[in-house]
């Protein structure tokens, strides 16, 4: 419900051409001394990092805000870089859009760049933000947003080191079904609630592969720099296959149909139950291919289980408390409820959220209001380590093949040595963070 | 005796063979001296090198430490080796990572150093600190983390010492390693670190971090927090607004509202922003003042910070600016007020209500709606007979919309006692939101159309139809789709159950996998509600009674319909006009009798016209036979006189595919106006009858491919008549 009014004024409108979709020049914000911190009145010039088909969603509803900019995308493979320049200089009728190909170059060089939009593969995804945030950018990481617990450990503590602002890609958070869900739970509407239902994704497995695909002739540095698109992975040969979204299922790059979608799912669950700054402590395993029927128990004692089916839509949860249950998941006109009078309510408890959170059924919106007001997103990176704590646990727990638990406070497992092993991962020199 | 090679390939296919199969992820502690065999064998290939080091990694003990170190120096293998030496908890890791950072350079001392500093050895301090120095960046960078993260004092001090001629990402690194060593040191120690990097003239980032951690770490940090709320440097202000978030406290609060007024506009914003987040109601009075006068931005985004606060003080504050001049001032206040819960709030929108001015009135009517308020009945009952009649309106809506303020009876008695047409509207939606809201499930109406059980990635299919409808009419309301109803379609892969239906004449497809079930319920008004509608319709004038049909056709039923076919006999023409209308849009089929005997014997061209559209649309719904339906299509087709209708008969036909029906519709290509539809519901209905008429297909297909212009449906013809030749 941001109804605040944009009033753009210090940063000049210098239309370049007539006609054409408004490009404004823009004076940075570190032209102006003001260096990574935009005030509410001003435009933030946003840039990308490996933008691929889940990055263009993004895109696409971050270039119609009114008050952003976009100017540059990173890539070390050329053609997606290329696919993203052509979109956006069509949207604003120039040939402005800066594409680069190596990280560090990139950050060093864009210092007018107050905001990045992070959606590279999983494995970079931890790395892409700490390097970002601790150039002083702002950050809008897609998710699943860490590999391992010392990842996501690492982010949330370069955010708060570097003052920085930052938003997972868990857009539900932000939308209407879930929310309503969500006051639900907050407004004691379904009673005491003692059981969560996660979807996982119903594609890959919790098991996953190490083998490598056959080796192909590596391509020109400039059209795919693969040490930069392996980054702190373990190195492989070159296949094209990787490049192109083969990389999901491999150990090295991916975090299973539990990561896939419980990513946003658990974080869907945790924020409902009030145990987005915990993680789950206990995780009993189960002897299938995904984690499906996989019981965690949180620290207030509610159980969250691992689903596959279940739902009609996408990312679906369902609450189910002594009262009552509702459930959402994507597509759904809207959430399902034990009883329908429970929807009479609808819009006044999303309505009241958005008033008491002043935060918009907009995730994006949600971000680019906070780079502004400096107030902590909806999904910040706390809330984000938290939940993918509960993510890798629940892998560690498949991979293992046996019950674990474990203890938020200390980020270990519970007397359990070979567990706290798959705590982290060592990085490839020179991507180290 | 077996070659050296040939027992490593041995050993490696006997060990890696499984282990390297889709899936595995960890071997048992006991495989560890097999993948030692591995890391020593000079013939492994690089991968069968990198899983075992990868394997290692999760149960190698200090015995495997010599053969890893032994590779840190390998460009190739150095990261693998890492990945297994990390997780181990010996010192003789250390001694080796250690040794090896006098050795390496390049990556490999990029990737040592790194792990030096996820393990902490402090005895690392001193040659760390020699490679801050380092010509080589990434090495000069790695040492700078990795110092962060031992984290003591000597560590500190290096990392201070070298701040002052470090640039670009060497700085950053220095900075990053500075903070990790704050975070551990804390205290005096930590404070010290932060000022230095707080008073960086770059980068922000450091800055603003450091500003946190000086503020935070110190116990005179309020002092610190006030200094910088008063900061002309943007990037040092809002770093302490936000980390005045972090601070409990009357006193902080007190220090934020202190600055409201005084500064940029921008800056009122964001201290507002850090208001609401706070919580605090303290901060009330002055987010009051803020929100009555000054700068529009900063006036909407103290509205804006109020509800938040959850405290009943705020309401006053929002109720004065709902009659502010600036319409957007205005609106954020009523959106906001609506937004805020408790009695309070309640209590001064029920004063309003009371408020003789209609512009008030409206906006507590707008505002009891918003925040669904309940025990309202009265009041609103109230404002049903206020002078206003908009007033009056939107009283008499609101009690549709709010369940359960007053009985059906009383809004029915609304609509009969309404001064106008707007009110019987308003009474109107009020009664039909109330029927719908109150429906209840019920088996209904319901026609299985089409059912399918089938396995989801193929492999078998069943047509379930009959099986499903005899459910039905057994009584049963939810379908499952399992084994058990309709025998194993697929064997061995997941089925899905899909059926086609129509409740109470709407048309409806649900899909279910196996387990789960498909609910076949439609909803239906309390019989008593339709009572009193029907028992209402004697005592109301035409236009009440015109409302309360419509009503009836919300409400749905066969009391209902009872009531509304006795009306189409009505004296007034209004009302009965309203009937037949009503009547011919029904949605299932039972009313087809009657919509075709007014389509036969009404007078009144415009009922013809009514009845013959509904016949077209109601024949199909029947649950009959494709004969029966067919019978019906040919009653209808001598009263078509219009153009119109003979494209919905057209629209219609392929419904019922059979020869008779392709003639029907052949008959329509003649006619430029109908020609089109015509095309397409021949090659329709030929798709359907497929080779099972070949002669009466392949002449029709021949006729709409002489007639059609769409290339479509000429396509679709050129198949049909492909087939029907073969």
């Amino acid at each position: 419900m941001s109804k605040r009014k944009t009033n753009l004024t210090r940063r000049g409108f210098l239309w370049r051409t007539a006609g054409l979709v408004a490009a404004p020049v823009i004076v940075p914000a570190t032209a102006l001394g003001l260096g990574g911190s935009v005030p509410p009145s001003e435009r933030i010039i946003l840039g990308g990092l490996g933008i691929g088909n889940r990055g263009s969603h993004d895109l696409q509803w971050m270039l119609p805000e009114k008050d952003v900019q976009f100017v540059a995308d990173c890539d070390p493979q050329k053609s997606r870089a290329e696919k993203v320049k052509n979109i956006v200089d069509t949207r604003y009728g120039n040939k402005d859009f800066k594409i680069y190909h190596n990280t560090p170059e990139f950050l060093a060089e864009r210092t007018d760049i107050d905001a990045l939009l992070v959606t590279t593969g999983d494995r970079w995804h931890a790395l892409a933000s700490i390097l970002a945030m601790r150039a002083g950018k702002d950050v809008y990481s897609e998710k699943p947003s860490s590999m391992t617990v010392a990842e996501g450990r690492a982010v949330a503590d370069t955010a708060k080191r570097h003052r920085r602002i930052y938003q997972t890609g868990t857009q539900r958070l932000s939308e209407g079904n879930f929310t309503f869900c969500n006051e639900m739970l907050r407004l004691g509407r379904l009673g005491d609630v003692h059981t969560v239902r996660a979807h996982i994704a119903p594609w890959d497995a919790a098991e996953m592969r190490h083998d490598w695909l056959p080796a192909q002739p590596l391509p020109p540095k400039d059209e795919v720099d693969w040490d930069q698109w392996l980054g702190p992975c373990p190195w492989r040969p070159y296949n094209p296959a990787y490049c192109s979204g083969g990389w999901r299922g491999f150990y090295d790059f991916h975090t299973s149909c539990i990561g896939e979608w419980g990513a946003h799912t658990f974080a869907q669950c945790q924020v409902a139950i009030g145990q987005q700054y915990t993680s789950a402590i206990d995780y009993k395993y189960v002897n299938n291919k995904t984690g499906d029927g996989m019981v965690t128990t949180f620290p207030n004692g509610v159980k969250m289980v691992l689903q596959l089916e279940g739902w009609r839509g996408s990312c679906g949860v369902t609450f189910e408390g002594t009262e009552g249950w509702v459930g959402a998941a994507d597509g759904y006109s809207q959430p399902d409820v034990s009883n329908p009078a429970m929807l009479d309510d609808f819009k006044k408890l999303v309505g009241d959220y958005m008033a008491r959170t002043q935060r918009p059924m907009s995730h994006v919106r949600n971000f680019l209001d906070c780079v502004k007001s400096r107030q902590q997103t909806v999904a910040n990176a706390e809330m984000m380590h938290r939940s993918m704590t509960t993510v890798h646990a629940a892998n560690i727990c498949m991979w293992l093949k046996r019950d674990l638990k474990f203890d938020p406070d200390k980020e270990r497992f519970v007397n359990d040595p070979q567990a706290d092993r798959f705590l982290s991962r060592a990085m490839r020199e020179p991507w180290i963070y | 005796m077996l070659k050296k090679r040939t027992i490593l390939i041995l050993v490696a296919a006997a060990l890696l063979s499984p282990v390297f199969s889709y899936g595995q992820t960890v071997v048992p502690a006991s495989k560890q001296d097999e993948l030692i065999a591995v890391l020593k064998s000079g013939d492994a290939t690089r991968k069968e090198k990198a899983d075992a080091c990868r394997l290692l990694s999760s149960i190698a003990t200090k015995e495997a430490v010599p053969a890893l170190a032994a590779l840190l120096g390998d460009e190739e293998m150095n990261h693998m080796a890492r990945y297994a030496l990390e997780p181990i908890k010996d010192p003789s890791v250390d001694d080796a990572l250690l040794d090896a950072l006098g050795k390496l350079q390049g990556k490999p001392l990029v990737g040592v150093i790194g792990s030096i500093g996820v393990r902490g050895e402090r005895r690392a301090v001193k040659p760390l600190a020699q490679m801050l120095k380092s010509n080589d960046s990434m090495v000069a960078q790695a040492a700078g983390r990795a110092l962060g993260n031992i984290g003591d004092a000597a560590a500190a001090k290096a990392l201070g010492s070298a701040l002052a001629g470090s640039s670009g990402d060497n700085k950053l690194a220095i900075c990053e390693g500075m903070f990790r060593c704050a975070e551990t040191l804390g205290g005096n120690e930590a404070a010290a670190i932060y000022d230095q990097l707080r008073e960086l003239k770059d980068p922000h980032q450091a800055r603003a971090g450091g500003l946190r951690g000086a503020i935070l770490t110190r116990k005179d940090g309020f002092d610190l927090l006030k200094e910088y709320l008063e900061s002309k440097d943007y990037i040092m202000f809002s770093a302490a607004v936000q980390t005045s978030g972090e601070m409990p406290g009357a006193k902080v609060t007190a220090a934020l509202t202190g600055q409201l007024g005084k500064l940029s506009a921008d800056n009122q914003v964001l201290i507002l922003g850090a208001l609401a987040v706070r919580g605090d109601a303290a901060a009330i009075p002055a987010i009051a003042k803020a929100a009555k006068s000054g700068d529009k931005a900063v006036r909407i985004a103290a509205i804006e910070a109020l509800p938040p606060l959850g405290d009943a003080s705020a309401v006053p504050v929002l109720v004065d600016l709902l009659d502010d001049s600036d319409t957007d001032i205005a609106q954020a206040a009523q959106a906001n007020l609506a937004a805020m819960s408790g009695n309070k709030v309640d209590a001064a929108v029920m004063a309003m209500l009371a408020d003789g001015n209609t512009k008030t009135q409206l906006t507590a009517l707008d505002l009891i709606e918003r925040r669904r308020m309940t025990n309202v009945g009265g009041a609103l009952l109230k404002a049903t007979k206020d002078n206003d009649e908009s007033v009056r309106t939107a009283a008499i809506k609101m009690l549709g919309d709010l369940p359960g303020e007053v009985n059906f009876g009383v809004l029915v008695n609304l609509l009969l006692g309404a001064k106008s047409s707007a009110e019987i509207r308003a009474a109107e939606r009020a009664l039909a939101t109330t029927c719908k809201r109150e429906a209840k499930p019920s088996p209904g109406n319901v026609t299985i159309r089409k059912a399918v059980y089938r396995g989801i990635e193929g492999g078998g299919s069943a047509d379930v139809t009959k099986k499903v409808a005899e459910m039905v009419a057994a009584g049963a309301v939810s379908i499952e789709a399992s084994n058990a109803n309709f025998g194993d379609a697929a064997q061995g892969i997941v089925k899905e159950l899909q059926i086609e239906f129509t409740a109470n004449g709407v048309t409806q497809t649900e899909t279910v996998r196996e387990g789960q079930s498909i609910t076949l319920l439609t909803g239906a008004t309390p019989d008593a509600l339709v009572e009193e509608l029907c028992s209402a319709m004697a005592k109301a004038q035409a236009e009440q009674k015109a409302a309360l049909l419509r009503v009836l056709r919300a409400a749905q039923g066969a009391k209902a319909l009872e009531s509304i076919r006795a009306a189409t006999k009505d004296a007034d023409s209004e009302v009965s006009g309203e009937a037949i209308s009503i009547l011919c849009g029904w949605p299932s089929a039972e009313v087809l009798p009657d919509v075709l005997k007014l389509a036969t014997t009404a007078g009144e061209n415009k009922v013809k016209i009514l009845a013959v559209r509904g016949a077209i649309r109601l024949i199909p719904l029947q649950d009959a036979s494709v004969d029966k339906k067919l019978a019906g299509f040919k009653e209808i087709v001598p009263l078509i006189q219009r153009d119109e209708e003979k494209r919905l008969l057209l629209g219609s036909l392929a419904t019922v595919p059979t020869n008779e029906a392709l003639a029907m519709a052949v008959a329509y290509l003649d006619s430029a106006a109908t020609k089109n539809e015509a095309c397409f519901a021949a090659v329709a209905i030929a798709e359907a009858i497929g080779s099972k008429s070949a002669a009466e297909v392949g002449a029709a297909m021949e006729k709409v491919l002489a007639a059609a212009t769409n290339d479509d449906v000429k396509k679709r013809a050129k198949a049909v008549l492909d087939k029907a030749g073969k």
